[in-house]
């Protein structure tokens, strides 16, 4: 046999594989899908949680406890402003002198 | 993700998207890789049909199970895939020892009179010659011959499937089809050359 008789045996061959039946087919598929893993589950990953606006301010301010000191400061500063001096003295144990700051500044509301 | 996409993917890809949970990449894989494991171990297995279906099978549900551990760029799935089937025909072949070999007489007869039925059953008796001429060659000669002239695969390519060189499987093929020659010169009749014309 020439070569050229056999090239083209050969490539007329080539042209006719077998082809798989479609129960083949389907059975390889079978297997696919029995053998398949399944997708993980979707779930965002690495996103920071949002901060919200009080948040942030609070970390300007130092965060909680300077937070608890300021507010601490707040209260006291409030109770101060509101007490009477008798009542003060009388938390304090002490007597509230009358300072004159500008003892000759009387003149400015003295009439005639 | 769209079939398309799918169809568009490489082989490695597809594996990817396969062991990641996508059916598409699945259909895709099986439609592209099953008919060429079946025409492959067909022509090794002398043209036993159900032996070379077993095989694409067996061949296939071993790529599913690999899949996950899938490493891309070492191996392209089609040489991977050649190999497995290689070696499970080899594995058949010595299990049975050899069936009795194809012969024109199991070559598919045309059964009508119409026009055309004659050169068909000349066409049938030269697969059927070639087959049988096929199954004569020692194993190694006839994969790289089947390789490289009816899967139309390059020396490289048949290199790594065989896991040889270059320079042996270009030895291999020339001398798959010089044998392969020899064998149908013995069956010129068969072959229909003597009554097209051609010389032996």
């Amino acid at each position: 046999m020439q070569d050229d008789d056999l090239d083209r045996l050969l490539a007329a061959a080539a042209r006719t594989a077998p082809q798989p039946s479609e129960d083949l087919m389907q059975r390889v598929l079978d297997d696919a899908l029995a053998l398949q893993p399944k997708a993980a589950a979707l779930r965002p990953v690495g996103l920071a949680p949002r901060v919200g606006l009080l948040a942030r301010f609070a970390a300007a301010l130092g965060g909680a406890p300077a937070l608890a000191g300021l507010g601490a400061a707040a209260v006291f500063g409030m109770a101060l402003g509101y007490l009477s001096p008798t009542t003060l003295d009388y938390l304090t144990g002490t007597a509230a002198d009358a300072a004159e700051f500008f003892p000759d500044a009387e003149f400015l509301s003295t009439e005639g | 993700m769209a079939f398309d996409a799918a169809g568009e993917a490489s082989d490695e890809a597809l594996m990817v998207l396969y062991a990641n949970g996508d059916r598409h990449a699945a259909l895709a894989l099986t439609r592209r890789i099953t008919p060429r494991v079946l025409a492959y171990a067909a022509r090794l297995l002398s043209g036993d049909r159900a032996e070379a279906e077993d095989v694409a099978q067996e061949t296939m549900l071993r790529l599913w199970k690999i899949a996950p551990e899938w490493r891309q760029g070492e191996t392209k799935v089609t040489t991977w895939a050649y190999r497995v089937a290689t070696n499970l025909c080899i594995d058949r072949q010595r299990s049975r020892h050899r069936k009795p070999q194809m012969t024109l007489e199991d070559a598919p007869e045309p059964t009508d009179g119409a026009p055309g039925a004659e050169d068909r059953l000349q066409d049938s008796g030269r697969m059927a010659a070639l087959q049988a001429a096929l199954s004569e060659l020692p194993d190694r000669q006839r994969q790289a011959v089947v390789l490289r002239h009816l899967e139309g695969m390059t020396n490289p390519e048949i290199a790594a499937i065989m896991e040889i060189g270059t320079e042996a499987v270009e030895s291999l093929t020339a001398r798959g089809k010089r044998a392969l020659a020899a064998n149908l010169s013995g069956r010129k009749a068969a072959l229909g050359y003597e009554d097209d014309g051609h010389a032996g």
